[in-house]
């Protein structure tokens, strides 16, 4: 309430509209059976991830409290709780790609990122994700650029997509 | 019970189980010890820590299992200690140890060492047992001590290094301790229903946890402790005297409000109060507890404490001895009239007290000027007493769980009576349709399934509309309404002025609402009511009682298990004080002091003469007293504040003479003319009543330090200074052998009968177990009437400085809303956010204002209110014109207390009266902030 707290009176309107875009999500839904899980996802849709004020709508919206939808949120290794980047690359480690070099590969986008690990870019824009087969074993080693498949990815062909990404 | 007893066999001894037990519960019956950590008596099967494991045969089938979630079976044969299990239990033992210091149970030294000591064993400093706040008194020690751990230097064990948080209110939470056994999860779900707490991530480093891991603030708690007192290691403890062992534990009862919740009191060596935990066992709390009986408990150990007595000399209070004291206030009550005295009693004294207060109020100070502090129903009950005869509960607290229906009008238990308000969750959770009838949003309107607003003042005729829906739809139990009831027919006819259509433009509640309300509570089987009397005219207490007595009594909800009503009001002992006489029209055992007979009875029973004047209650005292009518008081002020029941700003007015006994200088003490200093519910021996008719027995767990006394020993010693006769008390139980003889409801009652258990009276005969359910047949042959009602034109407050009636709400949380957690300058969290107000459209246009506009709320000065925020935004949802509300957070009640110097808070929790406010337009917040540029 006090006057000198700007932050405070710049980040209503902000979390009032992601507030009111995550009631349109969870209103939305068009199952008859709506749950906490189920208005999770909804709101993962909407938003990509899981933002404070939809955890306390979507309280709100199936009569829960805010620490049971938490649990749930929790539980789930898919649901995210800051924002994804623009673009999400995911690298493949299961057995085929690692066999065929996936480690170099992996290494390379590290560097590429600026990043030593799954997660977003210093600038936010980009996703790194690991993941254990993206089923294409076949094309072996496989990165996969907001969800299309590349195969038989090198070191430098994985560094040339980054880079294209980065242009983007 | 006899037939379906299951028969089998633990560990070679056949025992017996009732059907549904499980193994675990079983043996503990039967004296056989199988170690367990998750397993919590009240809560439901959880089977996480498999810690209880058993082998068990049944059927040819051998297995190992789980004994807290298996059913006991017919013939089974159950092992607990078997080689096979031994091993399985180490294992579970060990992984738990995995992530769990345990320098504590690996030590030889563990009885050797004091807590100031160098540990000889190399072990981390902060994995030694002296660092656990709960060495020597955990449940995880003492279960696993049973497993026999080998001794290991240096330990192994891996710390995972969580964060401790030490900076809400009254909770230390060190997670590092934790062994997710998830108790205090369920107690906070199953038993509360509150769910502040859950369990966040999962497989290794699932832990318990809020939402985000914010603040317990805002997640909800309520500040009850049910999770300190399920916790089975030192990973949730009270921040108070968190490191002290108990030397005693003394079994006694809450003081702070009349649900009179059963305690286990921890005292430590050097008399001092350490720790309050609810007793399992108790019949009135079932265990569980609120902020204030678990965290407002220490200030007997205040060094502030009165010592000795004290006379005014020359203007200045000075010590003397009580032989001069009593002398003195003798001396001066002496030079008054009768009806110039009064006496008023503490709201948490012992019926022993209230006895002898009332007993020298008539007997020696011919006055019927006696009143306990927090007492509002004494004059209701005199003018009632054809209907229920009794100001209390008609069934037992924990009855409610069985109700159907459940409504609660114009009362906030949970934070007035708040153990009240579990047994109203739990049934809502079983199922029960919830009725709240308040227009402030109180924490039960979240768990509500109507809630419904009715115009501040129009409660009464709402309750009348909804018995209109009841008799209108032939929804009465015609079998009671026949056997039981007189005046039927005019109470029918007085309903038929209840016309639906001019009931709803009255309260402003809509037709169909008061329908679905009726329906509800008239087609649910059983049903109960819980009324209080917020914001309800004083003038009108008797006939919202008379309102809710009619719908109880008109659907036969009234000697029926889970039916009844309950009313909510305060003073831990209000209810004994008026059974034992401590009221203005009330002599000793509902005998009316304005009857000659019945004063004649009394008088013959214990001696000395009854007068028969009107006597003064309460209110009317502390107001004579700043008026001048009366000028000489007698108050034992322990526990009652009158600032915060509204009565005065800045204690009572002086008298011409007064004489207060009090545990505290506070302001009414200091400008007494002769104080006395009081023992406290921790030094006192004696019985309470509270609001279910229980009697039960309040124990000692200090020794008196000084001069202090107990109140019946002050106002015994008082009275006999005096002249007065019949006074001459041994011991509280021998005061109370004589209220037994004069209140017949208590008669088969003594302090070794309630010692253990408390009794629901009536108990009039020797032996009696009492009544848990009043007027429960015909054949105690009391008939019981409806009374007339008749439908009320709202009173309409034309005032122009302050034209809005505010209602102000609180609740736990509103995940809705944003809410900002600060930290203040003691790195404490506090709870920060925007209040909203809600303002009727009309009424917004009139003054100018819009949605999420700010205004500025000026407040008819209310001392006694919580206070309200100066700022809030506009929300155009006020259902009536003329009316506002604005809800705030328990958070700021939570925070309050923990930072308010009082030393003896609990009485001070402000309430949440209806206020007269005017709204202005202010600048909006960043508007303001250029104007301050």
């Amino acid at each position: 309430m006090s006057d000198g707290n700007p932050p405070s009176g710049d980040e209503l309107p902000a979390s009032a509209e992601l507030r009111k875009r995550a009631r349109t999500a969870l209103q939305s839904q068009q199952q008859p059976t709506v749950t906490v899980l189920s208005s999770l996802l909804a709101v993962q849709d909407e938003f990509h991830y899981v933002p404070d004020e939809a955890i306390e709508e979507t309280a709100t919206h199936v009569n829960a409290t805010i620490n049971d939808v938490w649990s749930v949120a929790s539980f789930y290794t898919n649901f995210r709780f800051t924002p994804p980047g623009e673009h999400t690359i995911d690298v493949c480690w299961g057995p085929s790609c690692h066999l065929n070099g996936a480690q170099n590969v992996i290494e390379r986008v590290h560097s590429e990122l600026g990043v030593d690990g799954e997660g977003e870019t210093a600038d936010g824009k980009l996703t790194l994700r690991y993941s254990t087969c993206l089923g294409a074993c076949a094309l072996a080693p496989v990165i996969a650029v907001d969800h299309h498949m590349k195969g038989r990815i090198s070191p430098d062909s994985a560094a040339a997509v980054v880079e294209g990404l980065k242009g983007a | 019970m006899a037939d379906d007893t299951i028969k089998f066999t633990v560990d070679g001894q056949e025992i017996e189980a009732n059907p549904g037990q499980t193994i675990i519960q079983a043996a503990q019956d039967a004296g056989i010890y199988i170690p367990y950590l998750c397993y919590y008596p009240g809560m439901k099967p959880y089977g996480a820590c498999r810690m209880c494991v058993v082998s068990t045969e049944s059927g040819g089938r051998k297995g190992v299992q789980a004994s807290c979630t298996t059913p006991c079976a017919p013939d089974m044969v159950v092992e607990t200690n078997n080689e096979e299990i031994v091993e399985l239990r180490r294992g579970i033992t060990d992984l738990l140890m995995s992530e769990h210091p345990h320098g504590c149970l690996t030590c030889h030294r563990i009885e050797l060492c004091g807590p100031q000591d160098i540990c000889q064993r190399h072990v981390g400093v902060t994995d030694r047992c002296t660092i656990c706040p709960k060495n020597e008194r955990c449940e995880l020690k003492d279960t696993v001590r049973f497993m026999k751990l080998d001794m290991t230097t240096p330990l192994q064990y891996h710390r995972r290094n969580l964060p401790i948080h030490t900076d809400d209110p009254f909770y230390d939470r060190d997670y590092n301790l934790c062994i997710v056994c998830a108790r205090c999860v369920r107690a906070c779900d199953e038993v509360r229903g509150d769910t502040a707490l859950s369990l966040v991530s999962r497989s290794g480093v699932a832990l318990v946890g809020t939402s985000h891991g914010t603040s317990l603030l805002e997640s909800g708690c309520e500040f009850c402790g049910a999770c300190i007192d399920a916790c089975p290691t030192g990973a949730l403890v009270e921040r108070d005297y968190k490191w002290e062992k108990a030397s005693a534990k003394v079994s006694t009862i809450c003081t702070n409000c009349p649900v009179g919740c059963e305690f286990v009191m921890d005292v430590n060596d050097r008399n001092k109060v350490v720790r309050m935990t609810g007793d399992l066992s108790g019949e009135a709390g079932h265990g569980q507890a609120c902020f204030k009986g678990k965290f407002g408990y220490d200030y007997p150990n205040h060094v502030r404490r009165l010592k000795y007595p004290m006379v005014r000399i020359d203007g200045e209070l000075q010590r003397t001895t009580w032989e001069v004291a009593l002398g003195a206030a003798s001396e001066g009550l002496s030079k008054y009239l009768p009806e110039e005295r009064g006496v008023i009693l503490s709201p948490r004294g012992m019926n022993e007290d209230h006895y002898v207060g009332q007993k020298f109020a008539r007997t020696v100070l011919a006055t019927n000027n006696v009143d306990t502090g927090l007492n509002r129903s004494a004059e209701l009950l005199a003018t009632l007493h054809s209907q229920p005869g009794y100001g209390a509960a008609t069934n037992p607290i924990w009855g409610i769980e069985k109700s159907k229906c459940v409504v609660v009008v114009a009362g906030n238990p949970t934070e007035e009576q708040n153990v009240l308000a579990v047994p109203v969750k739990k049934a809502v959770r079983a199922g029960a349709r919830l009725i709240v009838i308040d227009s402030r949003e109180t924490e039960l309107t979240r768990y509500a399934t109507t809630w419904l607003r009715p115009r501040p003042g129009t409660e009464i005729t709402l309750l009348g509309g909804m018995a209109r829906v009841i008799v209108d739809e032939a929804m009465e139990d015609k079998d009671f309404v026949r056997d039981r009831l007189d005046g039927v027919d005019d109470f029918k006819r007085s309903i038929w002025s209840f016309d639906l259509m001019r009931v709803s433009q009255i309260t402003g509640v809509s037709e169909d609402d008061i329908r679905t309300a009726g329906r509800a509570y008239g087609t649910s089987n059983p049903s109960s009511i819980l009324h209080g009397s917020d914001g309800v005219d004083a003038d009108d207490h008797a006939d919202l009682l008379a309102a809710v007595m009619n719908l109880a009594l008109v659907t036969g909800n009234i000697g029926r298990e889970g039916g009844g009503v309950y009313p909510l009001f305060s003073g831990a002992n209000t209810q004994g004080g008026n059974d034992v006489g401590a009221a203005p029209s009330l002599l000793p055992g509902y005998r009316r002091a304005s009857s000659e007979a019945d004063r004649d009875a009394l008088s013959e029973a214990t001696g000395g003469a009854y007068p028969q004047m009107r006597g003064k209650a309460v209110r009317e005292m502390v107001g004579g007293a700043a008026a001048g009518t009366i000028k000489a008081l007698v108050v034992m002020a322990d526990g009652w504040n009158p600032d915060a029941a509204g009565m005065t700003t800045g204690g009572i007015a002086k008298p011409e003479f007064l004489v207060v006994s009090d545990a505290f200088m506070s302001e009414t003490a200091s400008r007494a003319d002769v104080v006395f200093p009081a023992a406290t519910y921790a030094e006192v021996s004696g019985t309470i009543t509270n609001l279910e008719r229980r009697v039960q027995k309040v124990n000692p767990g200090l020794e008196l330090r000084h001069e202090e006394r107990e109140g019946w020993r002050t106002l015994a010693g008082l009275a006999i200074t005096m002249g007065g006769i019949g006074f001459e008390y041994g011991s509280s139980s021998e005061v109370f052998d004589e209220i037994r003889k004069v209140v017949p409801d208590y008669a088969g009652l003594s302090h070794d009968r309630v010692e253990r258990r408390g009794i629901q009276t009536p108990a009039r005969e020797e032996g009696s177990r009492g009544t848990e359910i009043l007027f429960s047949s015909a054949e105690d042959g009391k008939r019981l009437s409806l009374v007339q009602m008749a439908i009320r034109e709202p009173i309409s407050r034309r005032d122009d400085e302050f034209p809005f009636t505010l209602a102000h709400g609180r609740v736990l949380l509103r995940p809705e809303e944003d809410v900002r957690i600060v930290r203040d300058d003691r790195d404490m969290n506090r709870v920060e956010r925007d209040t909203w107000i809600e303002v009727h459209p009309e009424d917004a246009s009139e003054i100018g204002v819009e949605y999420g506009d700010r205004v500025a709320i000026k407040v008819e000065t209310d001392a006694s209110a919580a206070p309200l925020p100066e700022f809030a935004l506009v929300r155009l949802s006020s259902p009536h014109r003329g009316f506002v509300a604005v809800t705030t957070l328990f958070a700021e009640v939570a925070t309050g207390i923990q930072d308010s110097d009082e030393i003896d808070g609990s009485p001070s929790v402000r309430g949440l009266p209806l206020r007269h406010v005017s709204l202005a337009k202010a600048p909006a917040l960043r508007e303001a902030g250029m104007a301050a540029d």
